[in-house]
């Protein structure tokens, strides 16, 4: 007779071996439960970031310096909140609602990245953060564009194709205003100062530290891991900067000629870990604004859906 | 105190965009919405805000029935032969995830079949569409597709293509990054 367990470990084995061709699994298909409670876990946070990561940018739509540069604005902050469409669609396909979700957030439950409850303090601050937040985004997103679960792949492919708009308007800012006036320069490097190390804590924990990670390597929702994602994105980075004439705000920094790596200093974990647990500059003001947001709507939301109903009544008459 | 904030986001309603007039509607996503006629302009600032659409579908998600090959094999019943139908027919999409391979893809419209009920509608297509390389199969009633209105479809999609500083081409940041090193 095959037991309950056997059971379970022969799928676990036929899951295991699909994963291992390169197939996708879809919603339907069978799944351990550690694997789709990792996913909601992991795509609706990244669904919340993307929603939270509207609010330090879209505060500069106003003050723009100029008409192509709040196109360019708008149509960033615009796209961040279609991602975070994508990636709600993707959770729910595992069995969460969207109403769960936003609840979630909306009462300070779910955690959203930390790198958007540090505040945009000049303009320079939006070109740096496309550089960087969105740079060190698109190497964590073109990884997970290959995990192996399908809605959650297909988002980031979807996403990463846009996010390349993202950072390459941020960098042309960097450009431009790094060999500008002294002011612009000392603008751009200021901005640099502030955004530098929580752009490298975007990768997480060290591997050793990061309890997820084994599980989400076996099972192919992650392929690289975050140490080797952040040396990466270090590596491309620091000789751009430094072509630029910006210095890193890392005095420990230096470059490895037998590994070919640019060598980081410590990360400031205390420091990560305060943001992470709601004492960063401006998270409760970050929450307020998503809260005030979803009450300045309610008004919307009920117009519409009286409008369904007179329709559905009207069709029905 | 928490309270419980969120009111309702409304039903949801899956999303399939035509890139060009000889590719199939495919399934994009999904999005919340009142009805089917708002949930047709959030598909639309969801889905496109890049020139890549010609056409929209959106239909309820409560009006597909989607089932895995696996979730198929896992159930002879649908193994077993189907009859066209005898009683009032309606006409009903067929959708199919036929690659592995190619990440972006997922269902894809392959034709329809004429059924009473989606069981008899999915019997019918596994049947008729059958093949090796199938993934995926969903079906749904035409009668509750909503298609972009022609009227409306210039006002919808062509904005898109005025946007090109959406697109990261539009960006000479290699170049720019060449001359700030011949500058320095």
């Amino acid at each position: 007779m095959t037991t309950l367990q056997e059971l379970t470990e022969e799928k676990l084995k036929e899951f295991e071996a699909r994963i291992a061709r390169g197939e996708k699994i879809e919603p339907g298909d069978w799944m351990p439960e550690q694997y789709r409670k990792q996913l909601i876990r992991m795509i609706s946070q990244h669904a919340h970031s993307e929603i939270v990561g509207m609010l330090p940018e879209g505060a500069w739509i106003t003050r723009a310096p100029n008409l192509r540069r709040k196109m360019v604005l708008v149509s960033k902050v615009q796209d961040e909140a279609g991602h975070g469409q994508y990636l709600y669609h993707a959770a729910e396909s595992l069995g969460v609602t969207r109403e769960e979700m936003l609840d979630d957030l909306l009462t300070g439950r779910a955690k959203y990245a930390s790198v958007f409850n540090y505040p945009t303090l000049t303009w320079a601050d939006n070109g740096v953060i496309g550089w960087l937040v969105d740079g060190a985004a698109i190497k964590n997103q073109t990884m997970l564009a290959r995990a192996s679960y399908g809605p959650y792949s297909r988002a980031m492919v979807r996403i990463c194709a846009e996010e390349g708009f993202h950072m390459k308007q941020g960098k042309e800012m960097c450009i431009r205003y790094a060999q500008g006036t002294p002011k612009q320069k000392a603008m751009v490097q200021d901005a640099l100062n502030r955004w530098w190390w929580p752009s490298l804590m975007m990768f997480g924990l060290h591997d050793d530290e990061s309890t997820n990670s084994d599980v989400l390597l076996r099972w192919g929702i992650k392929t690289k891991s975050n140490d080797t994602l952040r040396q990466e994105f270090v590596n491309e980075l620091v000789p751009e900067l430094h072509e630029l004439g910006l210095t890193v705000p890392d005095p420990a920094l230096y470059y490895d000629e037998e590994t070919g790596n640019w060598v980081y200093g410590a990360i400031d974990w205390d420091e990560f870990w305060q943001v992470v647990r709601g004492n960063g500059p401006v998270n409760d003001e970050r929450l307020a604004a998503r809260r005030q947001a979803h009450v300045d709507g309610q008004w919307v939301r009920e117009a519409l859906e009286a409008y369904a109903a007179r329709k559905t009544a009207g069709a029905a008459a | 105190m928490i309270h419980k904030m969120t009111d309702t986001q409304g039903p949801r309603f899956e999303v399939f965009q035509q890139e060009r007039e000889s590719r199939p509607h495919q399934n994009v996503g999904s999005v919340h919405a009142p009805d089917i006629e708002m949930a047709m302009q959030n598909a639309r600032d969801v889905f496109v805000r890049r020139p890549q659409a010609l056409n929209l579908w959106v239909v309820p998600a409560q009006a597909i029935l989607a089932k895995t090959v696996q979730e198929i094999e896992a159930d002879p019943t649908w193994n077993e032969p189907v009859d066209g139908p005898d009683g009032e027919a309606e006409t009903y999409y067929v959708f199919q995830k036929t690659s592995q391979r190619r990440a972006m893809i997922y269902v894809v419209h392959v034709g329809e079949v004429e059924a009473e009920t989606a069981e008899q509608a999915m019997g019918l297509a596994l049947q008729k569409y059958a093949g090796d390389d199938v993934y995926v199969w969903w079906v749904c009633p035409a009668s509750a597709v909503a298609a972009s209105d022609e009227d409306d479809i210039e006002s919808m999609f062509a904005p898109a293509h005025d946007k090109a500083y959406r697109m990261p081409n539009q960006y000479r940041t290699i170049t720019q990054m060449m001359e700030a090193k011949k500058d320095e």
